[in-house]
């Protein structure tokens, strides 16, 4: 009676608990589906592990850029235009390290470790660049924010693949490790990337000023400026940190396939961005969202996959599963929010 | 037409909110419905239309026995609840706001553009009201959105009105309008219940009060035989003060002074200066451009030409982050709208303003700000319970008391307060004008922009007042009366002795 009054208050007050008891019945029920016929633990563990490792890393560059999607919802706004920057940071990290004759720079003469940091550090500005860019026409030119990212979202897209037509730009070997490095037989490096972001972007949402201008300012814009918050300043950060969180999933992307389809790639990542937000209680109308959150609703969406996969659920019905759960977790936060 | 509430009870959860009240309205008078914010006004209110069951108690119409389990029972029995947020579509044209949900037809199904338009003009004409049909609902000031919601509800043959707070919003020209309104309707048989904090407005319109304090009735009777000083003492239950508040002043350093300051056609070359320790009281009706003039000092509107000096050295105040480090202090009107961040808690309201004292490379010293707003807590006496929890959780006056919270943590040196006692009740209001009589002691400028004379007049040393965006006169002491400070706001003006010319 005692828990169940408590899981009671739990569930009415907690705006996580509900998500993250979602996400440990999903793993529970991933669990029972691998199943334990095997010959000891250490086998069963082992495979359990090497299952969840692939969950982890496939979704970490996605995941990352779920996060900085949490804040631009927070602040009332949306960003469409990921998967294109994606796209643009990537292709220029190829551009960068190509081993080619057109390599930029190999023309100037950089190899091997200098030139992956270089080639990091530039990557990293040009995200920041374009995400500030679209922060800039969104609070200077006073555009929807929908309206300025589909826009960016074509612009980027197109650019990219004239300039990249028939050039194809080959990675040395060694800047794999960025995402290829492993320890021991496990190949983690990009879930260390995730979790390291996800907790200093937990950090920023919770104890610093701007965590908490961005809430003001997605809650209310007006309100927020009357109190003396530059309300530009915030909306431009956020966006500008947006491109690069996106530029770091490009890296992550790059280094660990060595390659992009520049047509293709990041098709559709705004969307799988956004549903893990909002399945992570992140609302819509600005004000309200949790980075925590948006970590349990990629896991959730991730082990969903994992589960249609283990049941042999045909390719094209996957979506709808997707979908099922983005409305019904929000259907599940609903009741959370009337009290 | 009789309706009968008898005994009515209604808790939500732990919280009794009314404990056997019984009330009555008839067809043809105009009943005040008073008390504090909390008291269970709104709760008996919206048990009559419908939106709440009442735990027990009965709710009889002409001596008929009804349950009203949803507003359109209610609605059926013949009362409109023209609620405070009122319900009008803004990008819709009059007479299609007045069929929302029961739009007309014609015979093919499409609506009846021509008929509602009509029907619409009659109702007009029926209670002399001037206005085109066909005007979009945006347009219109606040007293004929109102004026709009009555005839909406009489074209639904309502025998009672509820009207919750009608004239919050209003400026008094307003207000006039609404009450012929109401007076037509009492001419027609039409029952009122007029809920309200202005007490002289009550005295002016109604012919019955009933008051309500924690939830029980604790006065009724006949308007004409009481005051707005009993109406008071009944609602907080002892005696209100409405004598002047002004004091002994010492005056400061000027720490003000504007010169000539234009802004397109919002207000035009506005002068004048502000003294330490001094209260000034800006007013005017709506369209006034006091808000405006305000806003832009504390640079959240543009300016275009004119002169701000602050403590004798010029200053170009950009932005309001700009106007806070300049010591600039503003409290926005509509707390709702501009005042309160509902997403964050108690603590992070009070305290968003001054984020970056209480941090050090962008991350929040929590531990620091929490002593600072323990202290203002005591000293402004806010009630609440954990400092984290919900601002909307806290009332009114409370929400007030954490906004202003906020600017005090600033340390200002002008304290701009633009309606500083807007929603909120009597006990709180004097509340509040204590802490600003005590700002005022402290040797910092204050600035009350207020609609409502009487509060200019019981509280400030000086009153300026607008007209159209200019400065139509000034005044101090004997001449601070509700008479002149009308007649200013009208656009009489003031000769040299001090009479006044319309």
């Amino acid at each position: 009676m005692k828990f169940l009054t408590w899981f009671k208050t739990k569930w009415k007050n907690e705006p996580l608990f509900s998500t993250a008891i979602a996400l440990i019945i999903m793993i529970i029920l991933q669990t029972f589906v691998l199943g334990f016929d095997y010959d000891s633990f250490g086998s069963w563990f082992e495979s359990w592990t090497n299952n969840w490792i692939n969950i982890l890393r496939n979704n970490a560059g996605i995941g990352i850029i779920a996060l900085g999607m949490t804040f631009v919802i927070m602040t009332g706004g949306i960003d469409l235009a990921v998967g294109s920057t994606l796209v643009a940071t990537g292709a220029f990290t190829m551009i960068l390290l190509d081993t080619g004759t057109k390599g930029i720079l190999g023309m100037l003469g950089m190899t091997g470790i200098p030139a992956f940091i270089l080639t990091i550090i530039i990557v990293l500005i040009l995200g920041y660049l374009l995400g500030a860019l679209i922060g800039v026409t969104i609070t200077k030119g006073n555009v929807p924010p929908f309206i300025v990212t589909l826009g960016a979202m074509l612009i980027f897209r197109s650019v990219t693949q004239h300039f990249m037509q028939g050039y194809n730009p080959k990675v040395p070997m060694e800047f794999l490790e960025i995402a290829s490095f492993r320890f021991g037989n496990y190949m983690i490096m990009p879930i260390i990337y995730w979790a390291v972001i996800a907790y200093i972007l937990y950090y920023v949402s919770k104890r610093t000023t701007f965590g908490r201008q961005i809430i003001a300012v997605g809650s209310n814009e007006r309100a927020a400026k009357l109190s003396g918050v530059n309300v530009n300043k915030v909306k431009l950060r956020v966006y500008a940190l947006m491109g690069l969180l996106v530029s770091i999933a490009a890296i992550i992307q790059v280094s660990r396939v060595g390659s992009m389809d520049f047509s293709n790639a990041g098709r559709g990542m705004e969307m799988d961005a956004i549903a893990a937000a909002v399945v992570g209680g992140t609302s819509m109308a600005g004000g309200r969202g949790f980075i925590l959150g948006t970590v349990y609703g990629m896991l959730i969406i991730a082990v969903m996959n994992n589960l249609l996969n283990l049941f042999g659920v045909p390719p094209f019905l996957r979506e709808a599963f997707k979908g099922l759960i983005v409305i019904g977790a929000v259907l599940l936060q609903r009741k959370e929010k009337t009290s | 037409m009789l309706v009968d509430m008898k005994n009515i009870v209604k808790s939500f959860g732990s919280n009794h909110v009314l404990k056997d009240v019984s009330f009555t309205i008839k067809g043809g008078e105009i009943c005040a419905l008073l008390g504090e914010n909390g008291a269970g006004k709104s709760t008996l209110m919206n048990i009559l239309g419908g939106v709440f069951k009442q735990d027990s108690g009965s709710i009889s119409v002409d001596g008929e026995l009804v349950e009203f389990n949803v507003p359109a029972d209610s609605q059926k029995a013949g009362i409109a609840f023209i609620h405070q947020e009122l319900n009008l579509i803004n990008d819709l044209p009059i007479y299609e706001n007045m069929f929302l949900g029961r739009e007309k037809k014609t015979k093919r199904g499409s609506l009846n553009l021509n008929g509602m338009v009509e029907e619409t003009e009659q109702m007009f004409k029926r209670m002399n009201v001037e206005l085109d049909p066909k005007r979009m609902v945006r347009e219109l000031d606040a007293s004929y959105k109102q004026i709009v919601e009555i005839c909406r509800a009489m074209m639904t043959n309502a025998s009672i009105i509820i009207m919750d707070e009608p004239t919050t919003s209003l400026t008094e020209q307003e207000t006039a309008r609404v009450f012929e309104m109401m007076k037509k309707l009492k001419d027609e048989n039409v029952g009122i219940i007029f809920i309200s904090h202005k007490l002289n407005e009550v005295l002016e319109v109604c012919d019955r009060y009933v008051v309500l304090r924690d939830g029980s009735l604790v006065a009724e009777g006949n308007v004409n035989v009481v005051t707005t000083n009993d109406l008071a003492r009944f609602m907080v239950g002892y005696d209100v003060r409405t004598e002047s508040l002004r004091r002994e002043k010492h005056l400061g350093e000027e720490i003000i002074r504007v010169e000539d300051l234009s802004s397109n056609s919002r207000f035009r070359d506005i002068s004048f200066s502000i003294r330490a320790g001094e209260i000034v009281g800006v007013t005017g009706l709506l369209g006034d451009g006091r808000s405006e003039l305000f806003q832009a000092i504390f640079g959240a509107e543009p300016v275009t030409s004119g002169k701000i000096f602050l403590n004798g050295d010029q200053v170009k105040i950009r932005s309001t982050t700009q106007a806070i480090v300049e010591g600039i202090a503003y409290l926005p009107r509509n707390r709702k709208e501009n005042g309160i961040i509902k997403d964050l808690n108690i603590i992070e309201n009070a305290s968003i303003v001054t984020w970056s004292r209480f941090s050090k490379r962008g991350v929040i010293n929590s531990r620091k700000h929490e002593a600072v707003y323990e202290e203002q807590r005591k000293s402004l006496r806010i009630k609440m319970d954990k400092h984290t929890d919900r601002i909307t959780s806290l009332s009114g006056g409370n929400q007030q008391k954490v906004v202003l919270a906020k600017w005090l943590a600033a340390n200002p040196k002008l304290l701009i307060l633009d309606n500083p006692t807007q929603g909120v009740d009597v006990g709180a209001k004097e509340d509040i004008y204590d802490i600003i009589l005590k700002l005022a002691d402290e040797d910092i400028a204050i600035v009350v922009l207020s609609s409502e004379a009487q509060e200019i007049i019981r509280l400030c040393d000086r009153a300026i007042v607008m007209y159209h965006g200019v400065i139509q006169g000034e005044m101090a002491g004997e001449l601070m009366n509700e008479h002149t400070i009308m007649n200013l706001a009208t656009g009489g003006v003031l000769t040299k002795e001090g009479r006044e010319i319309h």
